[in-house]
């Protein structure tokens, strides 16, 4: 097993040199200490270009804290985070220009409805008056405009997800972070979710998606199983099944969390 | 351009929660009635007792006098000796006063019977005023009967009292209570409604967007500023129109510093906002701040009653400086010339206290 853990040996100075040009996230020994506890320990990713990374692992593993430091929630204890060739440490500016981030919360404000909401991300993102406006409508085109025009607390979780993904995408960025986007709803609309994933990624764009339901894990490109901070298993998904000769990714990631704590 | 939207959602947030409409503008108005009634420092119908064991004409018209004034309810007048403290303990009166003929002192022509005056002393401020007033009745009393017997004194004394003739606690308190109502909105709204933001994980989203941390501050501060000023507006018409006060400054002067005072206030309750987590934790330091504010602002108790070492305490204070103005504009009459100090301190104040909350926002926010 331990073959799969590869772990990039390399000094902060020539990570830039030797990291693939079609990697828009690219993150070197990331670590986050919170006093004594270390959340993120040393890990290592790239995200290439129109690739759907699944960032998978329990809760508490250490995937918000790492979502975080890659957008400047967190501040970084050591090692370095590149987004788009902009070191998240000295850039956050540019960074911002290019990300969309959803949390896990969906970002959405209870007392507005669904329109005021789109206005809202829409206006703080920069948009124009006309471009709201057709954002409006484009999203009257999937959901209807009765549901749209009622208050955010009163819409079904599952819509609300839709709203908080089109509020997340409303200036077209390029990278798109979602951190838990599928939790508190039903399976139905979780598949619908990805289906929604997919088409983004055929436009080209570039998404990193946090989870802890393994069976989500199967629509990723690539996986990384985090777990107490660490990085314990990557790759792709059926290859990795392949390997332990199951079909299930929860057989995976039981004998990755296993070996971890053996280790 | 971008901040627009944030102060249009900001009030569309407010008018949507019809318990924040009831507070925002039924409360203030409530609030400045009945503080302005009820919070008077005004001493009336204080309920006493007279023991006259003299049997002099003088103390006879000196009870009458007591007797006849509205300060006074006179409950019992006896003429034997009684225990004071027990009369205290049961609480049916606030102050005994006792007339007895003092035969050692005076002249034959001059003698007025001893006046002792024994107060209960549970609610100090009560008892200190009645004390006043009642020493000022047995001197008055003496004084004029001298006189009336040709008797000249030496020396004459006359008390004049200008901008509140009547010393009537409701001519200051009233312009006290309006400088309260733009601090309670101001602080508590501004504190939880960024905390909240916090809680909805809103926050986060707004700090990843192109937002600067001035303009999220602002965008949610000033739409709570307006209705804070709309609030004092309310304030100040029901000070007019219920209490009968008159306002000899100029409103533009208290607009100028009402607006001044909201730049320091608000910076307060951004710091709080950046110390708490949860809407329970912004609304308890708001409300503990807020009550510091209130007892070191000079609306009870002169400032000059704090001990020197906790002065600085109401130098930081901006209500202090904000009721100062306020009362000056109202009773005075002052132009900006008079408090221009005042406000250059409270701006003081605001750029300290912001740099502060800002500085402690980006920390927080890069942990």
């Amino acid at each position: 097993m331990s073959i799969f853990i590869i772990r990039e040996e390399s000094t902060v100075t020539d990570v830039k040199n030797r990291r693939f040009k079609e990697q828009v996230i690219f993150a070197n020994d990331l670590t986050k200490r919170f006093g004594h506890f270390t959340a993120v320990d040393q890990i290592n990713f790239g995200v290439k270009q129109g690739e759907i990374l699944g960032f998978l692992g329990p809760n508490g593993a250490g995937k918000t804290t790492t979502i975080k430091m890659m957008v400047g929630l967190l501040k970084i204890t050591s090692g370095k985070v590149w987004v788009k060739d902009y070191d998240v440490s000295k850039d956050l500016r540019q960074i911002k220009k290019n990300i969309g981030y959803m949390s896990q919360k969906f970002s959405l404000y209870p007392l507005l409805n669904g329109y005021e909401n789109i206005e809202f991300w829409g206006g703080i993102s920069g948009l124009s008056c006309r471009a709201i406006k057709e954002k409006k409508e484009l999203i009257s085109e999937e959901i209807s405009s009765r549901i749209l025009s009622q208050k955010v607390k009163d819409i079904p979780p599952g819509i609300k997800q839709r709203i908080a993904l089109f509020s997340c995408l409303i200036s077209d960025p390029e990278i798109i972070l979602l951190d838990e986007p599928t939790s508190g709803v039903d399976p139905e609309v979780r598949r619908e979710f990805w289906g929604k994933i997919y088409d983004l990624k055929k436009k080209g764009k570039t998404l990193l998606v946090t989870t802890h339901n393994l069976d989500e894990a199967e629509y990723a490109d690539r996986i990384l199983i985090i777990h107490q901070g660490r990085i314990v298993l990557r790759g792709e998904p059926s290859v990795l099944m392949r390997k332990e000769k199951t079909d299930s990714m929860e057989k995976v990631f039981k004998q990755a969390v296993t070996n971890n704590e053996t280790n | 351009m971008r901040i627009f939207y944030l102060f249009k959602k900001e009030l569309i947030e407010i008018f949507r929660q019809r318990e924040m409409l009831v507070l925002i503008f039924i409360a203030p108005i409530l609030q400045t009635i009945v503080l302005g009634y009820v919070v008077t420092t005004d001493v009336k119908n204080i309920p006493v007792q007279v023991v006259n064991l003299s049997d002099s004409s003088h103390a006879y018209r000196i009870v009458n006098r007591i007797n006849h004034l509205e300060l006074f309810d006179v409950k019992k007048i006896s003429y034997s000796p009684e225990d004071a403290v027990s009369v205290f303990q049961k609480g049916t009166v606030k102050a005994v006063i006792v007339l007895r003929d003092g035969f050692e002192h005076g002249t034959q022509t001059f003698r007025y019977p001893e006046v002792q005056v024994l107060m209960d002393g549970m609610d100090a401020n009560t008892a200190g005023i009645a004390a006043g007033y009642f020493n000022g009745i047995a001197r008055n009393y003496v004084l004029s009967d001298a006189r009336k017997r040709g008797f000249r004194f030496p020396l004459k004394n006359k008390t004049v009292i200008r901008f509140n003739p009547n010393l009537q606690s409701i001519n200051y308190m009233g312009p006290g209570i309006v400088a309260l109502l733009l601090t309670i909105i101001s602080m508590f709204f501004t504190s939880i409604s960024i905390v909240r933001e916090k809680e909805q994980q809103t926050m986060d989203t707004l700090l990843i967007s192109r937002l600067t941390p001035i303009e999220i501050y602002s965008g949610k501060a000033l739409p709570l500023a307006l209705l804070g000023l709309i609030e004092m507006g309310i304030g100040v018409v029901v000070v007019v129109l219920v209490f009968g006060i008159s306002i000899r400054g100029s409103l533009i002067y208290l607009f100028i510093a009402a607006v001044i005072f909201l730049f320091a206030i608000l910076s307060y309750a951004l710091l709080i906002s950046t110390l708490c987590t949860s809407q329970q934790q912004a609304l308890f330091f708001s409300w503990f701040s807020m009550v510091i504010f209130l007892l070191l602002s000079g609306l009870f108790t002169p400032v000059e009653n704090i001990p020197s070492a906790f002065r600085w305490l109401a130098d930081i204070n901006p209500l202090r400086y904000l009721i100062r103005i306020i009362r000056q504009v109202f009773l005075k009459g002052n132009d900006i010339t008079y408090f221009a100090n005042d406000l250059l301190i409270m701006l003081g104040i605001t750029v300290v206290i912001l740099s502060l909350s800002l500085f402690n926002f980006k920390r927080l926010v890069s942990k």
